[in-house]
């Protein structure tokens, strides 16, 4: 890949940025607008995502999919990626782990008993499932925000060579007015 | 409760997901806000056509069997 034209500055700090908050690693970058784009999509999705679950749908068990594939949370797996608002639910996992008993934060973003999930699908249907689904594709197109704060856009090169070519287009049709 | 479970459309929650997956996914591939923009509409265009012949395509094939 060809060297990116715009300042990524720390491309690692950047990146860790992006995924501590969607959108912070171009702020650093001083990329406020893409920053903005990125914050507004991803963050509203996954939000909008965790109230249509009452907030019950984004938590982490470490347990491992092969011997309890029941209990393993797949989707928090592309939710992680959404970066702090998705973090307290790998603590409250990791303190659960240790401790059943042990939780913080009131038990916000806790794994939930079977008995809790079971009755939030009977009393919310398919809200759940749709709730679940923003979270996770908020956490997955957060990996290409955070791609982008890393390596910077695919097509960067050829997109100066376009606007290069209808800048040209632009002065040389304004040249040719000049000489008639 | 702020998404009443009682009667809704599942197909509502759809153009939020297609929009913020069009605009993300173009903003990483451009930097100029011109051809983000426009592949954004591009994407939007093609994921909701591509989405709305496959429900027909189910639909029919539904309603035959």
């Amino acid at each position: 890949m060809s060297e990116p034209s715009i300042p990524l500055r720390n491309p690692y700090q950047a990146a860790f940025l992006a995924w501590l908050c969607p959108g912070l690693g171009h702020f650093y970058q001083g990329r406020t607008g893409k920053g903005c784009l990125y914050a507004i999509c991803i963050l509203a999705l996954y939000f909008m995502g965790f109230a249509m679950g009452e907030g019950k749908i984004v938590y982490w068990r470490w347990v491992s999919p092969l011997s309890d594939p029941e209990k393993f949370s797949v989707y928090y797996l592309g939710q992680f990626f959404v970066g702090l608002p998705a973090l307290p639910a790998m603590i409250q996992g990791t303190l659960q782990y240790f401790d059943p008993t042990a939780s913080i934060l009131w038990g916000f973003m806790s794994p939930p008993d079977q008995n809790i999930l079971n009755g939030l699908h009977r009393r919310l249907g398919k809200l759940v499932e749709v709730g679940t689904i923003y979270t996770t594709v908020a956490g997955l197109l957060n990996v290409l925000a955070i791609y982008d704060a890393y390596e910077g856009p695919a097509y960067d090169a050829l997109d100066d060579e376009e606007s290069a070519t209808e800048e040209t287009v632009e002065v040389s049709g304004l040249k040719a007015e000049g000489q008639a | 409760m702020i998404f009443g479970a009682a009667q809704f459309q599942v197909y509502w929650f759809v153009p939020p997901l297609v929009v913020a997956i069009s605009l993300v996914y173009s903003a990483s591939r451009h930097e100029a806000w011109s051809r983000i923009w426009h592949h954004a509409f591009k994407l939007c265009y093609w994921i909701i056509g591509i989405l709305i012949l496959t429900t027909a395509f189910l639909l029919l094939v539904n309603t035959q069997v």
